[in-house]
């Protein structure tokens, strides 16, 4: 342990907030030998991101540090000085960001802004910098590097700008890097890419790393060591190959137990077989030929002979839900899936037709509003769709006002039992959304849908935003409430993995086309599309990186069964 | 920058400055001010006011009248003044030049002074520095410019005797003169924008410094130096060129109160004369100038704004 590379040892910090004393880190100890790539895995509040800044030295004002020591390569950092921890940053002791549209200043080039890298720390003039630049961008299979490096950050994909970052950061020599979730803001094929691009820089280089995540399944696949950590705790220290076959710790068997694995399906095989009955019945929604095209032609653009700025987010699409039946949609971002929620719930304008139990959908006004409330929409961000000036009472009320209420039952008494479905306190009813849990808020949103009783809800990446463990409690409830009152979803998401564990169909798709439409047992069996294929094999899976998973684990998504 | 951006932007503002000929030309149609009448007297006949309506084309209908202006400003006769009766361009544009030169030095010395304030006020945020700023800026922005020209001249001319009250020489005549004429003027028009922009500064900046790039080129060792001055500012300008651009028409009208008390012929001037002595030509002539005038700075400022940001160009 002696001559590791970058040593942290007890070390402890807590915020100063309104509230007194918020401890974010306590007595934290890792180390991190050359050429070693650690782990840090933990969900949202776990310390993970606090622990980078502190490594980097950047504190925010109200950090107090409690002992403990950092050291890089025999240095200490918590007591060194500006100018040589200046000269650290970005050359020996490197960073790569989350998301790397936001780390990239807008209104600077890229070669600006690599090349002032390249000059502060390999002490190199402009012209060899601009050298090196090329040369590193072109060996990280960048097209054109000359041309790109003129290019200003939002003329460049985020996968070519996570790349060029990664790339550069590399060539400034570092001893060690430190990778803050360097793929959560990419594609998963573009962050397949970084992924590779990561390993092999390592191989080549021989730099020690220190990646920190939220995804368990990505960092046991990278690391050599994975360290879980726990409300500032590291509770498990583990070779990565090891941590999901045998986790030790009950944090690290529940965070296990909460990755979805595609293998192993939440819903019941028998609902599949009543579902195959159910689809005798006149289909519950029938999409035909549903389109969306975004922007608009102006009269003036139309004399002037611009180029039309319209263009097709949504290709002319086909869709059967059956009653009860959970239909995925998966994509990328671009690839209309979100397109398609919007269409189904009048927010854009649309070609096509969408029919009701086989009938089209009266446009009376009392049509649209029966449509509204039997096709209900959650949304991704609940912080965005929720009122931030109305207390959750009022929010889950506005459902009942709208749609009326259950027969003898008070507004209030409704509300309380939205609540308890959803599984919240119903004193909630009382508290404004700042003052819940991203989880708690989430819920809300899912009580708000429900509380229209309908037919089928639409879910837009509603889990995207949330922590795993926390994700697999909202999954439990919506079978839980699909089960009681037979509705079918339209689940959208990005996670195949998910997907495949709750669906009973997968639409694929990718630019606005859905390439595929099969069912969860075909997709298991082998996709018929190449982008699926692609898709599948770009997604590190649970079950890639630990064959055996006791049951006993996956307690805390099985409960509901 | 691409050619498309700035034929738009270019084109936005021949535009603009049609609408406003024509609004000019409408205001003036509705002043309770005969023409013939202003020239003649009240004593006239009406034989001669019929004569001279004819000659000055004033029996004609409205559109003839405003193509007969119009045509003449495109080739820039803007008509004859009623009070001199010699060409109204010569004169206004005479006006105009004083007056910009006194804009010029106002903005260069209001950025000058109000980009570092609000800088240093933004990097101290919380602390003595900033909060003396921030005390004085309010002061700036609260005293209207005929207090702050007054207190200046009282202190400057009266009290200490440095410079001229009132008053102005020509350029070409007597450099330091002009310059000791102008440091009152300037320093009274300037004062209310630098509050303005500093403010606007050190708030754009406070959010930049907190973005994710400015952390990222931290991280990368820069010197804070570079961080702030190369990273930052960029970013912390953008809005605050669209507020100068907005300010230049603060400026000018500002500039009409500061000529008034100062007695420099400038444009300010030169429209409250024609405005006391109903001369419609020379108040056509200086509303639609002010008007070119403000809609050119920000023509400059979007083009400067585009400049800064790329992305602007495809918006």
């Amino acid at each position: 342990m002696n001559d590791a590379l970058l040593r942290i040892d007890d070390y402890s910090l807590s915020y100063t907030t309104a509230h007194g004393s918020l401890p974010v880190l306590d007595g934290v100890t890792l180390s991190v030998a050359p050429g070693e790539v650690v782990g840090v895995v933990g969900e949202s509040g776990s310390g993970k991101t606090s622990l980078a800044w502190a490594i980097m030295r950047y504190l925010a004002g109200n950090a107090i540090e409690h002992g403990g020591s950092i050291q890089l390569q025999g240095e200490e950092l918590t007591t060194l000085k500006a100018a040589r921890l200046r000269a650290l940053r970005g050359g020996r002791l490197g960073m790569v960001f989350q998301d790397p549209s936001a780390a990239l200043n807008p209104t600077l080039t890229l070669g600006s802004q690599m090349l002032e890298m390249l000059t502060r720390h390999r002490g190199v003039s402009r012209g060899e910098a601009r050298r090196i630049a090329i040369e590193t961008l072109g060996d990280v299979d960048l097209k054109n590097p000359e041309s790109m490096l003129a290019r200003y950050p939002h003329e460049l994909s985020g996968g070519e700008k996570q790349r060029a970052l990664i790339a550069g950061a590399f060539a400034c020599r570092p001893a060690c890097l430190i990778f803050d979730e360097p793929t959560t803001a990419l594609d998963v094929i573009n962050a397949a890419q970084v992924l590779e691009l990561f390993g092999r820089l390592r191989e080549e280089t021989g730099v020690a790393a220190l990646y920190i995540s939220h995804d368990l399944a990505l960092v046991s696949r990278i690391a050599d060591h994975v360290c879980v950590l726990e409300k500032g705790r590291i509770v498990e220290r583990a070779p990565g190959r090891k941590i999901f076959a045998a986790p030790d710790h009950p944090y690290t068997q529940s965070l296990v137990a909460a990755v979805p694995n595609p293998r192993r399906r939440l819903v019941a095989e028998s609902e599949i077989a009543a579902h195959a009955n159910a689809r005798e019945r006149p289909p519950l929604l029938t999409l035909r030929g549903i389109s969306v095209d975004y922007g608009q032609r102006t009269t003036l653009a139309r004399w002037l002979k611009r180029p039309d700025p319209r263009f097709r987010a949504l290709n002319p699409f086909d869709l059967e839900i059956a009653h009860g039946e959970i239909v995925g949609v998966v994509g990328e971002s671009g690839s209309g899936k979100s397109t398609l929620a919007k269409a189904l719930t009048g927010l854009v304008n649309h070609r096509g037709e969408i029919l009701l139990d086989g009938e089209a959908v009266s446009s009376t006004p009392r049509g649209r509003a029966d449509y509204r409330r039997r096709v209900q929409l959650v949304f991704q961000h609940p912080d965005g769709s929720l009122n931030p000036r109305q207390r959750i009472g009022e929010l889950i009320g506005r459902s009942y006002r709208l749609y009326g209420l259950p027969e003898g039952e008070t507004l209030s008494q409704a509300v309380a039992r939205s609540l308890e479905e959803v599984r919240l306190d119903p004193t909630l009813a009382s508290r404004y959304p700042h003052e819940l849990s991203g989880g708690q808020k989430q819920r809300v949103a899912i009580a708000r849908a429900f509380a229209a009783r309908p037919d089928v809800v639409i879910c837009d990446e509603i889990t995207a935003a949330l922590d795993v463990s926390v994700q697999a409690t909202v999954i439990a409830l919506l079978l839980d409430l699909r089960r009681r009152h037979g509705t079918a979803y339209l689940f959208i998401t990005h996670d195949i993995n998910l997907i495949q564990q709750i669906a009973h169909r997968v639409a694929v798709m990718y630019r606005g086309d859905r390439v595929e439409l099969s069912s969860a047992e075909e997709l298991a069996d082998g996709p018929k599309h190449a982008y699926t294929r692609a898709l599948l094999a770009a997604t590190p899976t649970i079950a890639s990186s630990a064959r055996v998973i006791d049951d006993e684990f996956s307690a805390p998504t099985m409960d509901q069964e | 920058m691409n050619a498309g951006y700035v034929g738009r932007r270019l084109l936005t503002t021949v535009y603009t400055l049609l609408v406003v000929s024509f609004l000019v030309f409408a205001m003036t149609q509705l002043l309770p001010a005969d023409a013939a009448v202003t020239l003649l007297g009240n004593s006239a006949t009406p034989e001669a006011l019929a004569s001279v309506r004819a000659q000055l084309g004033l029996d004609q209908p409205a559109w003839w009248q405003y193509w007969h202006w119009f045509s003449g400003v495109l080739s820039g006769d803007f008509g004859q003044s009623m009070r001199t009766g010699q060409a109204v361009a010569p004169m206004m544009f005479g006006a105009l030049g004083r007056s910009l030169l006194l804009a010029f030095l106002a903005l260069v010395l209001m950025l000058v002074i109000a980009i570092p304030l609000g800088i240093v006020s933004a990097l101290r945020r919380g602390k003595a520095a900033d909060l003396i700023i921030g005390i004085i800026s309010y002061v700036g922005i609260s005293l209207p410019e005929f207090v702050t020209a007054t207190v200046l001249a009282l202190l400057f001319a009266d009290v200490l005797g440095w410079l001229p009250a009132t008053g102005y020489v020509p350029l070409t005549e007597d450099v330091a003169g002009w310059l000791a004429h102008m440091i009152l003027p300037t320093l009274t028009v300037s004062m209310i924008l630098v509050a303005h922009v500093s403010r606007m500064v050190r708030s754009e900046m406070v959010d930049v410094m907190a973005s994710d790039y400015i952390r990222a080129a931290r991280l990368k060792g820069l010197s804070s130096r570079r961080v702030v001055l190369h990273h930052a500012l960029r970013n912390a300008m953008l809005p605050t060129i669209t507020i100068v651009a907005l300010d230049v028409g603060y400026l000018l009208g500002g500039i009409i109160v500061v000529e008034e008390i100062f007695a420099i012929p400038g444009i300010g001037r030169a429209l409250i004369v024609a405005v006391q002595s109903r001369d419609l030509p020379a108040i056509q002539a200086g509303v639609l100038i002010i008007a070119a005038t403000y809609a050119l700075a920000n023509f400059l400022a979007d083009l400067a704004y585009a400049w800064l940001d790329r992305r602007i160009q495809y918006a």
